[in-house]
């Protein structure tokens, strides 16, 4: 019998503090009512005492409670996918296999392909389960990012504008085994489309640049060419009936309709209105948590498979249509199947009861944070950070249970949990 | 189809988009963005204007002008040689 395999279960992060995003627009003088179309309403801040260590192990912790000695030891791969990394030769998986407490007959490692790699690692992971090389193994996938730029000037900010408000911080993760409860991979169906591209990039550690039109531009040409390339390996996929319902990387909820749009008129030549009720239907739901989040890069797309799961109703087994993209750049379309059972543990998680607990920056809190000043930065060697630079925040991170970064000494960063 | 049609084609969709701006006076020499229109808006401006021409060419290829003028250059450029 041929192996399953896919997402076992699942979990989204999404730190310690949001902004109000309505409130940041006004704030910053752009026109509100043009951003509403946008489909923005939170975002994700890190803290001081954040960082993308600190965010996967929070994401993946209430998994591996969950678990059984004898299933924990059965994890073989912990893969970090990001475009947030701390250093160039150690990767994250290190430190989040460390806290996780887990066992050493481990491969550790990190992908980066900009927002890509969340795709590309649970690939990785879903292809080793299907491979049957150690059977009954399970990876541990986790898509981490968060965007923390030092703006020094009002020329900082300004150029920044439109991509301030949905810059935003997150982590997921994912049990990736042969009894994939949460999403059941389709195998081989999926189709790629990556070419090179000057879109946007990460070129130093609290640095983003890039060009708005181009990135959206090679999305909508890689939404296009990675499905019709999934359509030339699965006989009779058709994007209107083969999935009830999707989800796409998510910058902003606004880029995700523009997608849509673009795929439906080169498709089907759809009207207007048939577009949009088709949005509503197969992708609103997906949009229900990275509202609350931001663009979290690399975990954006699986944001949107558990704000699927929290929002829709499924009343049996469905066909699941997702898009990865990554700038740079590569994209990917791959299906899988998801089931009430599934839903009903994904809800069991709390995710958006987590969100609420959130502290709510004020502008004030949110704009000394952007100043950075706190914030460790890529290859320093000894500091102790202060954890009361938003005191409200640190007060409410008190007993959560959660790792907080305390500072580096010779270059090892240093956590605790609270 | 000469430059100034794909020009005047290239301001009819901006119309039809961006409905805002029917007070608006628009020229060759205007670009989207200081017309205050958005990214979103701005893509499917190229994307309907792609249609329209029978033009089926990836969105990227038509990154680089600075205004509506200069993109109707491009598309010019583009369709005589299809």
């Amino acid at each position: 019998m041929a192996i399953a395999a896919g997402i076992e279960d699942l979990n989204v992060y999404g730190g310690s503090a949001c902004l109000d995003v309505r409130e940041l627009c006004v704030h910053r003088g752009l026109d509100v009512a043009r951003f509403e179309n946008l489909l923005m309403r939170e975002k994700a801040v890190a803290l001081p005492c954040e960082d993308p260590v600190s965010f996967a192990v929070n994401a993946a912790k209430p998994l591996l409670d969950a678990m059984g000695e004898a299933e924990r030891a059965r994890i073989e791969m912990v893969v970090t996918c990001t475009e947030s990394g701390i250093d160039f030769g150690k990767s994250l998986s290190t430190y989040v296999h460390h806290y996780l407490g887990l066992g050493g007959n481990c491969r550790l490692f990190e992908i980066k392909q900009a927002c890509y790699s969340g795709t590309a690692g649970l690939q990785m992971a879903v292809n080793f389960v299907l491979s049957g090389t150690s059977p009954g193994a399970k990876a541990l996938v986790i898509a981490t990012d968060l965007s923390r730029f030092a703006l020094a000037d009002a020329a900082a900010i300004q150029e920044w504008a439109y991509s301030e408000p949905s810059s935003g911080a997150g982590a997921v993760a994912m049990v990736v085994g042969d009894a994939p409860h949460v999403l059941q991979i389709d195998p081989g169906a999926y189709g790629n489309h990556g070419f090179e591209v000057m879109d946007t990039c990460r070129p130093g550690p609290d640095t983003e640049a890039g060009d708005a039109d181009l990135s959206l531009m090679a999305y909508l040409d890689c939404c296009e060419r990675a499905y019709r390339d999934y359509a030339r390996r699965v006989e009779g996929a058709d994007f209107r009936s083969s999935f009830a319902y999707l989800c796409f990387h998510t910058p902003f909820g606004g880029m995700v309709k523009g997608a849509h749009r673009h795929l439906m008129r080169k498709l089907y030549k759809a009207p207007p209105a048939e577009i949009e009720a088709d949005f509503d239907r197969r992708l609103g739901p997906s949009l229900a948590f990275g509202q609350r989040v931001g663009n979290t890069a690399g975990g954006s797309v699986f944001v949107g498979l558990a704000g699927l799961l929290e929002s829709a109703e499924l009343a049996g087994p469905c066909r699941v249509g997702m898009f990865s993209y990554g700038s740079g750049c590569c994209s990917e379309f791959f299906s899988g199947v998801v089931t009430p059972d599934g839903q009903r543990r994904l809800r069991a998680r709390g995710i958006g009861a987590e969100l609420d607990r959130r502290h709510r920056l004020s502008l004030e809190e949110y704009e000394l944070l952007l100043r950075g000043e706190q914030v460790i930065r890529f290859g320093q060697r000894d500091v102790a950070i202060d954890p009361g630079a938003v005191p409200a925040a640190w007060a409410a991170l008190q007993g959560s249970g959660r790792l907080v970064l305390e500072g580096m000494a010779g270059y090892h960063r240093q956590y605790r949990f609270v | 189809m000469d430059r100034d049609s794909i020009l005047a084609i290239v301001i009819g969709q901006v119309r039809e988009v961006v409905p805002d701006l029917e007070a608006q006076p628009i020229s060759g020499g205007d670009a989207m963005a200081d017309l205050g229109i958005n990214s979103i808006e701005r893509s499917e401006i190229v994307m309907n204007t792609l249609e329209a021409l029978g033009l089926d060419l990836p969105m990227v290829q038509t990154h680089g002008p600075r205004n509506l003028g200069e993109l109707a250059d491009l598309l010019h450029a583009k369709l005589k040689r299809t």
